[in-house]
């Protein structure tokens, strides 16, 4: 009965969405902060392309991150 | 004119509960931003209110099924409504003089069930909508919280793990400013939508509403800045409070737990789910906890919330079905609601009165 009565596939895709947007916000940042120490390591280091290649991956993390924080809240005010 | 004069008292009465609302939960919403020190106390509690404020404008999903989903709108009576609210206030004022941890967004549902099925019986309740909408997301909600926070923080400490502690550190913290601007941002869509979505229901049932009408500009305008000058005026007084009783997290453990909780919330909000935004962002703060060392966690702490969320409900339901039963004996006129809400009002003064002469009070109930 309660089978019935949940809305099934909206419960669903609460969870997704929760897991997908937590665990992949997480993760993008933390790209972008491995991507920052690296960064800083290498320019020490006087290894400039290395360097400049951490810090691409850290602007591109941080655009995800950004990306998806607007993509969210523009998905709830849509309904 | 008397159901006018019982509108106006359910009003007032709905948006003081919404100010409690603000003002008990900004612990929850500031605390590990403040606790890791990403952000002074007066920074994080002037951000959380003002994004509790814009929180409150951008969905009216949860509104929508306090007001249409819960209840049935065509049996209620603003009598009915305000006697709900009186239930949710005095099962927070118990639970909050007990210490005991709870749910405003319970207590406001359960009130308000109460309160009907005292008037017009069991069929006054939608149990589809109670089951399928508030019971199985407010049970699934925290759980998933847990795990998406507990996964978060093991991708994390996998990924930064062998960074510098201090620039890590720092990265998060900068971190903490979004996940704690969206973590307030999401409670309140939630937590003021309940507010919005009970006075909805009341202006259905005076007939200045049609049935399954949204919220009016006003009430969601009112609802969203009663719960911001709540969340600013809470956090001075229980921020000290705050700083003893949460587990003491590190910088991404701060940022997974907060995340995790505006993730669910957010997503939940959007599919008209009213839960209760503490167990929420309890739920992140233990898997964050847990995930890193499993004893981290107080796990009294948690069976105590788990017993508070058994008991709310039906507690609040009772003493709403109470507060409709004395506002009866006066009759069906303004002459009840009001004689009840100068006995609560004497009620809570008396509470504070007590505890002011025990001491500072520890915030317990919330949203």
């Amino acid at each position: 009965m309660i089978a019935t009565i949940v809305e099934g596939r909206e419960m669903l895709e609460t969870i997704v969405a929760s897991l997908l947007a937590g665990v992949g916000v997480t993760f993008a940042f933390s790209v972008a902060i491995w991507g920052a120490g690296r960064f800083a390591d290498l320019s020490r280091a006087e290894r400039p392309a290395a360097a400049a290649m951490a810090a691409t991956v850290t602007a591109l993390a941080l655009a995800v991150v950004g990306v998806a924080v607007v993509f969210g809240i523009v998905a709830m005010t849509s309904k | 004119m008397s159901s006018d004069v019982i509108l106006v008292i359910v009003v007032v009465t709905a948006l003081a509960f919404d100010f409690t609302n603000g003002f008990h939960d900004t612990a929850n919403v500031v605390a590990t931003s403040i606790s890791t020190g990403a952000a002074r106390p007066q920074v994080a509690i002037g951000m959380a209110s003002l994004l509790n404020f814009v929180g409150a404008f951008i969905s009216i999903s949860v509104a929508a099924t306090v007001a249409n989903d819960v209840v049935n709108s065509e049996v209620i009576t603003p009598t009915i409504v305000f006697a709900g609210l009186i239930g949710a206030i005095g099962w927070n004022l118990i639970t909050w003089s007990m210490g005991l941890p709870s749910s405003s967004s319970h207590a406001l549902i359960g009130g308000v069930i109460g309160s009907a099925v005292a008037a017009v019986g069991f069929n006054a309740v939608l149990v589809d909508g109670l089951v399928g909408k508030v019971l199985v997301p407010a049970l699934i909600a925290p759980i998933l919280a847990f795990l998406v926070a507990g996964l978060s923080i093991g991708i994390v400490y996998r990924v930064v793990g062998r960074q510098r502690p201090g620039i890590v550190s720092r990265g998060f913290k900068y971190g903490q400013i979004v996940s704690g601007g969206l973590l307030a941002l999401a409670h309140g869509t939630n937590d003021a939508q309940k507010t919005m979505g009970v006075i909805t229901l009341a202006l259905i049932a005076n007939g200045s509403l049609g049935a399954n009408a949204d919220p009016p500009l006003w009430v969601i305008a009112s609802s969203a800045a009663a719960i911001a000058l709540g969340t600013y005026s809470g956090g001075w007084k229980i921020i000290k409070t705050t700083g003893t009783r949460i587990i003491k997290m590190d910088a991404a453990q701060g940022f997974s737990s907060q995340g995790a909780g505006a993730a669910v919330i957010l997503a939940s909000t959007h599919f008209g789910f009213p839960l209760s935004t503490t167990h929420v962002i309890n739920g992140g703060v233990m898997g964050a906890g847990a995930a890193k060392r499993f004893s981290a966690v107080r796990w009294g702490v948690a069976g105590n919330i788990v017993f508070a969320w058994v008991l709310t409900l039906p507690a609040a339901a009772l003493i709403g079905a109470l507060a409709y039963g004395v506002s009866q004996i006066f009759g069906d006129g303004a002459l009840g609601p009001v004689l009840v809400t100068l006995m609560s009002i004497s009620l809570i003064a008396a509470a504070f009165a007590r505890r002011a002469n025990q001491g500072a009070p520890v915030p317990a109930s919330s949203g």
